[in-house]
């Protein structure tokens, strides 16, 4: 089995998360996420605290990772739920992956005719965290502005073909 | 009425109970995998099972595997983010009653419990 990788590869993944980001963000959440920026991941890529990895297989393979500041990831769990927290906790994890399950979930349900399978989500926080991807694919960061603040979405794809 | 409601995520608990004691159903055993649930299930009775698909130890398709080897009856509705067709076709060939997904609305889930169980209020 060979990997080839194209930009254009992951653009293609792009748009299925978008649609998914705003569905799952409208019925979870109760505010619609505005797209403001699309850019190659690198240096420039805004920091955030608490990020939802979640690791894609099949006949692509890939991640999508989901970022948020402290106070937009407490704002998640408090819209879903109810709770109030302070600090990231355990059930600010919880409802951040969860959120991050379901737009994945449904951005591959857009892409259905590439079999794949979707993780359960890891969560990775600190001021300053760095996820890794391996060196032949080139992420994109999709930023977005909404109602309880902004965020980002990181997605990045390898097509396998044999 | 007893319902076995079983996601790993304590979040989505949380958002299913609610919905569930809004329609009345306040006796509700959760768990937190399908080895948990398959242990509540063959100490006690339940009504419906509501199971997530993607769960660590065992997931919602072999647990509802499991349940069906036990009982063929007992409505299983699987909530999930597993949407696609062939994942659909497997759980219904596996046994399910019904199919609900992730993200859903309260009235979403109310339906389906309705096709199930008689709901009260």
């Amino acid at each position: 089995m060979s990997t080839s990788v194209t930009p254009a590869m992951t653009v293609d993944y792009v748009n299925p998360v978008i649609s998914s980001t705003r569905n799952v963000f409208e019925m979870m959440l109760g505010c619609t996420p505005r797209r403001t920026g699309l850019m190659l991941k690198g240096e420039n890529a805004p920091k955030h605290e608490l990020s939802a990895v979640i690791g894609i297989t099949g006949k692509a393979a890939g991640t999508i990772i989901v970022s948020f500041s402290k106070e937009v990831a407490i704002e998640v769990l408090q819209r879903m739920v109810g709770t109030d927290a302070q600090e990231i906790n355990s059930d600010v994890c919880d409802a951040v992956g969860e959120l991050t399950n379901m737009i994945a979930g449904g951005a591959k349900a857009q892409l259905a005719h590439l079999e794949l399978s979707i993780s359960i989500p890891n969560i990775v926080s600190g001021p300053d965290h760095k996820v890794h991807y391996q060196s032949e694919i080139k992420p994109i960061c999709i930023l977005f502005e909404s109602e309880i603040g902004p965020f980002m979405i990181e997605v990045g794809f390898t097509s396998l073909q044999k | 009425m007893k319902v076995l409601l079983v996601d790993d995520s304590g979040t989505m608990r949380t958002i299913q109970k609610r919905c569930l004691n809004k329609l009345g159903i306040m006796d509700v055993v959760e768990a937190e995998d399908g080895c948990q649930a398959l242990e509540h299930f063959e100490k006690q009775e339940f009504n419906v099972v509501l199971s997530d698909w993607n769960m660590p130890n065992m997931d919602g398709l072999t647990l509802l595997r499991e349940i069906r080897a036990r009982n063929k009856q007992i409505p299983v509705i699987m909530i999930t983010t597993e949407a696609e067709r062939t994942r659909v076709v497997t759980a219904i060939q596996s046994g399910v009653s019904d199919y609900l997904v992730k993200p859903f609305t309260p009235e979403g889930l109310r339906e389906k419990l309705e096709k199930w169980v008689a709901v009260t209020t």
